[in-house]
């Protein structure tokens, strides 16, 4: 029988506790424990991007990560990007450049691009290509997203 | 005309919810109290159904309701009633709902079905549309002669064709008899899918009261009442389809796909929210998947480039069920000369029952599938007759006055332009490398609806003189709700700012035909002017007396109604919309409110025989060019550069035009080099991403774009559609720079790694692969 | 996610202890376990998570070699710097695999434990004569990367053992090498066939995956280069000798063949031709 575990992580910046099923996936405890629908489901298996979070600042996948593994971890997740009302740089630059169409791969984009600023604030376009691999966008905003990207390249 | 809204570059209006996630999907939703659905689906493609024993599944803790076909065996259909939301008697495809659960937890309704039991007795079944027009074939719909169909489609009794499309211009017989050349080839386009990042998913709730609430990913929530009204037998003021922003949809959430699959859970749930969300695998296999197409293209041209005949035989897998299918196969009859201008032409296009996914619409709407084989003999023919294949496309091409396969004359046409503007941008002609090569294609697109597709749209004139614009479209990512948004702001001189609107609600957003076809800012669009025109003539007939002038001489500027001949003669907006009084208080006007009601009146039924008639509202050219570079040892492709045309008559957003551009040579892109779905007895294999391969941000340059400005008549300020067009020339454009690179002409795509391969051995004649 | 029971590990002892238990399974980077269990793969009874566990958060090079500790991600590996200077062929193993944000997951340690015949980081592995550090019920043992792989998804494992760390042992191979990963898109893609080239003092070393049950040496190749043969053409075709791939999904068992061959033609011309 499924048991619980009682975590304790923060998420965008406060410190939470909270008691999950052993089975429970992350983007599930996210979307549904958490309320934070930023983060999407797109398919369960690692392979587009859509649930991306940082977890302990990197880009992961949230969707074959379990809730459990959160303890003692930090969470970010695209909510938690703008702060005191004022947007991200990163998501600014999304605007200007019109960088999304649906919008639905466009919070795990935006959590890619934030977490490759984070790791070196002057990628070239290839890291800046590799960075967003793992991010599919059906739609084809891929031109845009990689000039607004690029946008936010510190000179 | 100077515009002051339509034509620049406004940033989305979606934008800030969009980059935050704040922007409602439907999964974000919090309503309920819910219930999960899962379903049972068919793990054979064609069989009776001998039993299905829902016993334990009806007793698994948390289960509140069981459904199969035999509680609800209504048929649904767009354009023929074919399609049962579970199939009653025999399942026709590998993965037809057949029961469906609705409990208090996901884990439960999954437990659930796993539990029924379902009992097949297996039948013979074809999975290609070839076959299944053999006399022999085994029926896949034996009441066809039964189903209602809308009488533009001619399904043939007793036989596996749901649609026979008929077109007959000039005399093609005479027409190859003064061919210097006739070529002949057949080509095959396999089946696609739209994978959109967000997976089709539906909530229901059925009141005690007896209406029906629908939440859906549909594209079209007027389209999805209408269906279900029919299917059901309900009045359309009962069912009631709430639209939040959509995931992605080109094609795939067109139409009422899913949403029967929880309705009748809802109603043995009353009171409940009842949702259903498809993994990515039951979206791959279980929603509409672009139709494979199988066809032979014969056309004849004379020394000098003209093309004096076209014969076209267009056999398309429709798959289990062809209610939005046989409109692919009448749309591409129609359309069957491509961008190109011909007199004497001879097409049949079929669509045909396979037990194969269901076939329907998907970005360019059989375009991308008919124009493939168009644009490759293009290539070949200009290669036999020694002509560049640029050149043969202008000769060709359609101008001002050429009329369509159909016989409907084109105006506006700048075809010739796009043409050459995206030669230039690669510099066509110039070969670059050993194994590079160039190659371009050409494109139009018309939207495929009904002659009498209707729009509307409602302006609330807030008592501020701010706007609330009310519309039945849908934002899919498209930027609809930006461009309507601009044209309102365009025809009142109202800022944007100003103007808000939001996605349909059909409790009170008005009519709106379908969000498909590229026609919303057309069609759309137009009923957005007539609302502006009703709001301003309701303004000036109240200014015009108050003021002492003229109705006629009046104009509306943000924040005034001002004669134009002395701006000091003026009324604030916000008095003439707060309920409008005279001096002494009586009062004279009410709130404003605009109505603006559109439907095409050049559009005409085509004969049955000929084919002949006016089918498309506009047409939207455009052309492709590319360069590649192959690696002889392994096959690998390199896309060098891509360079994207389209006429869009007047881009009322021009970035988001070019959005449209890259989004549609990506998607064309992906389809020119790596997608398919490998089918085994209808069966998906490649039923995720892991094997289903869409560009990544790494499979892509960037892209030359380019927006022409040949304005439309009746388009709104010029403009017409440009949502699909920009998918159509990739792939050949890509197959044409890869035959310039290696001399190989590829008559199917995508173009792999392993057929460069084999392609090239074969032309060695070396033991091939 | 169905019912089973999560176990934070924080000791190797612990993890034996368990292991040989009924349905349990490791997670490190989870995103092959998480993957499969949603496919109906695994259906574990429980998991035991393993990434605090000190021995296996090692990453270090010394007198020995590089250690790398089976709960170190690919993209750690990657970036560790003795790895870029030393045997560039396993980061470039590393980074084909899967995305970037993957890779923030996905192990070494795990890649080979999945034991697809396709494993990226197998061919590196083999090229650079990689040991195994195994623990298990009956204590320690180094094993060769080699005979690490039994089958497609089959590892030499004994019930109750899992990897400890892998190391790649000095003296590192002098010699340049190479990781070439065909396959359909050239992004984020499984490998239609992948090959490793490494020049080596003791001669060259060519591991082909995708193309056999188990990633293979191609060592009729090795032998013909060691032994003085120029023609790389010719070296290359030997190499149908030592693989048997399959058709599937991703491509034909004739396309394969011809890969392996033209990737190892590619590969002599690099490394050997300086």
């Amino acid at each position: 029988m499924a048991g619980k575990i009682t975590i304790y992580f923060t998420v965008n910046g406060e410190k939470e506790t909270r008691t999950v099923n052993h089975g429970l996936g992350l983007l599930k405890f996210i979307r549904e424990e958490l309320k934070l629908t930023g983060t999407k489901e797109g398919c369960e298996a690692g392979e587009c991007g859509a649930c991306m979070v940082l977890l302990d600042g990197e880009a992961v996948n949230s969707c074959v990560v379990l809730a459990a593994e959160l303890d003692g971890k930090d969470l970010v997740t695209i909510e938690g990007l703008a702060k005191n009302g004022e947007l991200d740089r990163v998501q600014q630059a999304f605007i200007d450049h019109s960088a999304f169409q649906c919008g639905y791969c466009t919070p795990g984009m935006i959590i890619s691009a934030r977490a490759l600023l984070n790791r070196n604030p002057s990628p070239g376009d290839k890291e800046i290509s590799e960075a967003l691999s793992g991010n599919l966008c059906r739609c084809g905003a891929y031109v845009e997203i990689r000039q607004a990207v690029r946008a936010c390249v510190k000179k | 005309m100077s515009l002051k809204y339509v034509g620049t570059s406004l940033p989305r209006k979606d934008a800030i919810e969009k980059v935050t996630g704040s922007a409602k999907f439907l999964e974000d939703l919090f309503i309920g109290p819910l219930l999960y659905a899962k379903i049972k689906r068919s793990n054979v493609a064609h069989a009776i159904i001998k039993s299905i024993d829902t016993k334990m599944a009806e007793n698994y803790p948390g289960v509140k309701a069981v459904v199969t076909g035999k509680d609800f065996p209504n048929r649904i259909g767009l354009y023929l009633i074919d399609r049962n939301f579970f199939a009653v008697d025999k399942v026709r495809f590998y993965g037809e709902p057949v029961a469906a659960v609705a409990a208090v937890t996901e884990e439960a309704a999954a437990a659930a079905v796993e539990l029924i039991e379902v009992e097949y007795e297996e039948l013979p079944a074809v999975f290609d549309p070839r076959d299944a027009m053999r006399p022999d074939a085994p029926l896949i719909h034996d009441e066809l002669c039964h189903y209602e169909v809308v009488p533009v489609f001619y399904p043939k009794t007793c036989t596996n064709i749901a649609n026979h499309f008929k077109l007959r211009k000039g005399d093609v017989e005479k027409g190859f008899a003064e061919a210097d050349m006739v070529l002949e080839r057949n080509y095959f386009v396999p089946h696609i899918q739209h994978v959109s990042i967000e997976t089709h998913k539906a909530a229901a709730m059925w009141g005690l009261d007896g209406r029906l609430t629908i939440w859906s990913t549909a594209q079209s929530p007027s389209a999805v009442r209408q269906l279900l009204a029919k299917s059901l037998g309900m009045p359309l003021h009962k069912i009631r389809i709430i639209s939040n922003y959509i995931g992605g949809g080109f094609g795939g959430k067109a139409g009422a796909t899913m949403e029967g699959l929880v309705i009748p859970l809802a109603k043995k749930c009353p009171g409940y929210v009842v949702r259903i969300v498809f993994t990515r695998e039951e979206d791959i296999q279980g929603t509409f998947v672009r139709q494979a197409l199988y066809s032979r293209l014969k056309t004849g041209v004379r020394k000098d480039g003209r093309i004096t005949a076209l014969e076209y035989e267009m056999i398309w897998d429709g798959g289990a069920y062809a209610e939005y299918g046989v409109n692919i196969v009448r749309a591409a009859g129609y359309s069957s000369t491509g961008a190109y201008a011909i007199a004497n032409v001879k097409t049949d296009s079929y669509c045909v029952y396979t037990n194969n996914p269901v076939g329907g619409p998907l970005r360019g709407f059989g375009m991308c599938e008919m124009q493939w084989g168009i644009e490759r003999q293009m290539d070949e023919m200009a290669g036999t007759l020694n002509i560049d294949p640029l050149r043969l496309r202008l000769i060709n091409g359609m101008k001002d006055g050429s009329t369509t396969a159909s016989g409907q004359t084109v105006k506006h046409v700048a075809f010739d332009q796009c043409l050459k503007v995206v030669a230039e941008a690669v510099e066509y002609g110039k070969k670059s490398g050993k194994y590079r090569g160039k190659g371009i294609a050409g494109m139009v697109k018309a939207p495929a609806q009904p002659s009498n597709a209707s729009s509307s749209a409602i302006i609330r004139l807030n008592e501020d003189g701010t706007i609330h614009l009310l519309i039945g479209s849908t934002e899919m990512g498209q930027g609809t709700l930006t461009a309507l948004q601009q044209i309102t702001a365009e025809a009142l001189n109202i800022p944007p700012e100003k103007i808000e609107l939001r996605m349909p609600d059909t409790d009170f957003t008005p009519y709106e035909w379908q969000s498909v076809g590229s026609r919303t800012i057309y069609s759309c669009g137009n009923a957005v002017l007539k609302a502006a025109r009703d709001v301003k003539d309701q303004l000036y007939a109240l200014a015009g007396p108050a003021l002492g002038v003229p109705e006629d001489e009046l104009e509306l500027n943000d924040t005034e109604v001002r004669w134009i001949k002395d701006h000091s003669k003026f009324i604030k907006l916000a008095e003439l919309a707060n309920s409008f009084k005279k001096a002494g208080g009586e009062g004279i006007s009410g709130p404003i409110i605009g109505r603006g009601s559109w439907v095409p009146t050049t559009l005409s039924n085509l004969n049955p025989e000929t084919g002949q008639g006016n089918p498309g509202l506009f047409w939207t050219f455009g052309a492709t060019a590319a360069e590649v570079e192959i690696d002889p040892e392994t096959g690998t492709i390199n896309l060098l550069q891509l360079a994207s045309v389209l006429d869009a008559g007047q881009a009322i957003n021009p970035q988001l035009c070019k959005a449209q551009l890259n989004g549609g040579a990506i998607m064309g892109l992906g389809t020119a080099l790596y997608e398919e779905l490998k089918l085994d007895r209808g069966r998906v294999l490649n039923h995720n991403y892991a094997d289903y391969k869409i560009p990544t941000i790494e499979n892509v340059p960037d892209i030359n774009c380019f927006v022409l400005e040949t304005a439309e008549e009746g388009g709104p300020f010029g403009a017409r559609g440009v949502g699909e067009p920009p998918m159509i020339g990739v792939a050949p454009a890509i197959a044409s720079a890869v035959a310039n690179a290696i001399g190989v002409e590829f008559n199917t795509f995508p173009i792999t790694p392993e057929r460069i391969l084999q392609a090239l051995q074969e032309k060695a004649n070396k033991p091939v692969l | 996610m169905r019912n089973f029971e999560y176990r934070k590990c924080t000791s190797l002892s612990e993890v034996t202890g368990l292991l040989c238990g009924e349905s349990v399974f490791l997670l490190a980077g989870g995103t092959d376990l998480l993957v499969g269990m949603r496919g109906g793969k695994y259906s574990p009874r429980m998991i035991l998570d393993i990434k605090d566990i000190p021995e296996l958060k090692v990453l270090r090079e010394d007198e020995a070699g590089i250690t790398i500790g089976a709960a170190v991600t690919l993209n750690r590996v990657e970036r560790f710097q003795p790895v870029a200077r030393h045997v560039p062929v396993l980061a470039k193993a590393c980074h084909s695999v899967g995305s970037f944000s993957i890779r923030n997951r996905a192990t070494l340690a795990g890649n080979i434990c999945n034991a697809s015949p396709a494993a990226d980081t197998a061919a590196a592995l083999y090229c650079l004569g990689a040991m195994v550090n195994i623990a298990g019920p009956g204590g320690e043992r180094y094993l060769a990367i080699e005979e690490f792989f039994t089958g497609p998804g089959k590892t030499a494992l004994e019930n109750g053992e899992l990897v400890v760390s892998v190391l790649i042992a000095k003296p590192y191979p002098a010699g340049k090498g190479v990781y070439y990963k065909a396959s359909r898109t050239g992004s984020v893609d499984l490998a239609t066939v992948g090959v490793a080239v490494q020049k080596r003092d003791d001669g060259i070393r060519i591991a082909v995956s995708a193309a056999a049950p188990t990633p293979v040496r191609v060592k009729a190749v090795e032998r013909a280069v060691s032994g003085g043969m120029t023609d790389w053409n010719a070296a290359a075709a030997l190499v149908k000798d030592d693989i048997i791939p399959i058709t599937d999904l991703r491509g034909s068992r004739e396309y394969r063949c011809h890969l392996a061959e033209a990737l190892i033609r590619r590969g002599l011309a690099e490394i050997m031709e300086v």
